[in-house]
């Protein structure tokens, strides 16, 4: 009997179930869907799952945009697509070089992956490294992942999909190098990461100045529905004047504190301005943002 | 009974000498033991202030900020991390400076870090803190060391005078580009600064000794009750190097 219960315990640990992602597409269109990522930071309890990707169907395929943060994640996502479709994914996008954004790839061996040159050779540089660290954020959840970069350089200001057309936008701000897609057909618009809805903006890679720059230029985009990067889908501007205005905050931030000498310390123990109050994780990404951009504003103080 | 009873005083001993130290480490007391031999210290971070990130991100950056004010007339501040292949960071003669500093470090894993300050009564303040990290900031290469346009920048120096809230401290921020090499990655040699002279005219205000776990480029802020307008910083590398940069 004990060898009984033994042997079915050390055959469920065989057999121990991948991590469940619970993924549910949200309907923008009759054609068009997203998949809502936690406003979290990478963690084994949310699998990585805290970043948005988006499909659109058409005649005769999908279209997807970002494939989220491990192998597992993008074999779930085709999954929840095979319950709607049967038609075959055979274009994907991504937007920038994050690995919350791309690493799904794995998951997707029949289709065509579009990349800008910069982000293609970014994941091909660094996409090893930035496994090597999700596996210590995220534990189990990225089995089984590995690079697959993206095989079409994106060059041109249309895509045209099986006759299905989107609008380009190149952009940069958050990386070197972020897409935004317009889907005119939908007046959808997916503005990858150079749009974070209530979630506190990431700038591991950021130039604040582009990236505003980027944000006025969406501002003047007539979309219903806009997709972010992170956090709710929105059908106002209001997540992109949100955007400018930590933006703004960040850099004054940055520039009035090097000018008077302050410590990266002492700027972080200011209090939270009240209109940021509802961003998630503002005191995380705050510190993450102060301590990797601040040293280059001291570096440019000119007494 | 005896036995019972002696074992309990015993625990409570090694409870109570435990509890002291707020960060325990397994190298915490040799460490200490190597740098002030069999000076008395006390555990003290209600007159520390030592801030670290809640999560160093970036194991070769990692910034730390040191104000130690209210151990007045201090004379000496020594700053190491527990758990680093090289484990001390900096040892100011404080002269004319405050015991505060600001700088980035490297750390090789999750760390205890200490500042230890000598009081005027010959007594060690150690303010404790731990840092949380993946790690291996030590045992990578520096980026600018192996950028062949490196040689263009090193060296190159910046010194700013602050005015601080309050009205005679004043606030010296100085930056350097330098590789800051520990020399533990297979084929590079050690490459740091290893001495800082803060001066006025030909007045040396503070020498200090700095060691490779410093990260690249080092940007450190001192701080001082002399009230002058302009101040030099000497930067002396263990190559030999020597660059001298003027306050503005």
């Amino acid at each position: 009997m004990k060898a009984l219960i033994f042997s079915i315990i050390s055959f469920s640990f065989l057999f121990s179930s991948s991590f469940d992602f619970k993924l549910k597409p949200i309907k923008l269109s009759d054609n068009s869907y997203y998949f809502y990522g936690k406003k979290e930071y990478f963690s084994p309890s949310n699998g990585g799952d805290i970043a948005n990707c988006a499909f659109i169907i058409t005649k005769k395929s999908v279209i997807l945009i970002d494939t989220g943060s491990s192998k597992e994640y993008g074999e779930q996502v085709k999954k929840e697509i095979r319950k709607i479709t049967s038609k075959p994914i055979k274009y994907i996008i991504n937007t920038h070089h994050h690995p919350d954004h791309f690493l799904g790839n794995a998951a997707f061996t029949n289709s065509d992956i579009y990349a800008t040159e910069f982000t293609k050779n970014d994941i091909e540089q660094n996409g090893e490294l930035y496994i090597v660290n999700l596996v210590n954020l995220i534990h189990d959840a990225m089995d089984g992942t590995r690079i697959k970069a993206p095989n079409q350089v994106l060059t041109t200001e249309t895509l045209n999909f099986d006759n299905y057309k989107l609008k380009v936008l190149y952009m940069d701000g958050h990386t070197e190098s972020d897409i935004v897609i317009f889907d005119e057909n939908s007046k959808i618009l997916y503005t990858s990461d150079l749009i974070f809805n209530k979630r506190t903006l990431t700038t591991p890679h950021a130039n604040i100045d582009e990236w505003i720059k980027s944000l006025y230029q969406l501002e003047k985009i007539n979309y219903s529905v806009l997709v972010p990067g992170h956090g709710i889908a929105s059908k106002t501007k209001e997540p992109i004047k949100e955007n400018i205005a930590y933006l703004n905050f960040l850099e004054n931030t940055l520039k009035d504190s090097a000018n008077k000498g302050l410590d990266i310390f002492e700027i972080l123990s200011k209090p939270i301005p009240k209109e940021f109050e509802d961003f998630a994780m503002f005191k995380e990404e705050f510190e993450r943002s102060i301590i990797n951009l601040y040293p280059s504003y001291e570096r440019n103080v000119n007494k | 009974m005896k036995y019972i009873f002696f074992f309990i005083v015993s625990l409570f001993l090694a409870i109570n000498l435990h509890a002291k130290n707020p960060v325990s480490s397994p190298t915490f007391i040799d460490i200490i033991k190597e740098i002030i031999k069999d000076d008395k210290y006390i555990f003290d971070d209600k007159n520390i202030e030592l801030s670290v990130p809640n999560f160093a991100d970036n194991p070769t950056q990692v910034p730390i900020f040191v104000d130690g004010k209210k151990i007045k007339n201090a004379t000496r501040m020594i700053l190491f991390a527990d758990l680093n292949p090289i484990p001390e960071i900096i040892d100011m003669q404080l002269g004319k400076l405050l015991p505060v500093v600001s700088l980035n470090i490297k750390v090789a894993q999750e760390t205890p870090i200490r500042a230890m300050i000598l009081d005027e009564k010959g007594v060690w303040h150690i303010g404790s803190k731990n840092i949380r990290s993946f790690g291996g900031g030590c045992s990578v290469s520096s980026s600018e060391a192996m950028d062949t346009d490196y040689s263009k920048y090193l060296g190159k120096t910046k010194t700013n005078l602050f005015q601080t809230s309050s009205k005679d401290i004043h606030r010296l921020k100085a930056s350097i580009f330098h590789p800051m090499e520990t020399g533990l990655v297979f084929g590079n040699s050690e490459f740091y600064i290893n001495k800082i002279l803060v001066k006025k005219a030909d007045e040396v205000l503070s020498e200090i000794k700095t060691f490779s776990p410093i990260s690249q480029n080092p940007r450190f802020t001192f701080e001082t009750i002399d009230n002058s307008k302009n101040y030099t910083i000497e930067f002396y590398d263990n190559d030999g190097n020597e660059f001298i940069s003027e306050s503005k």
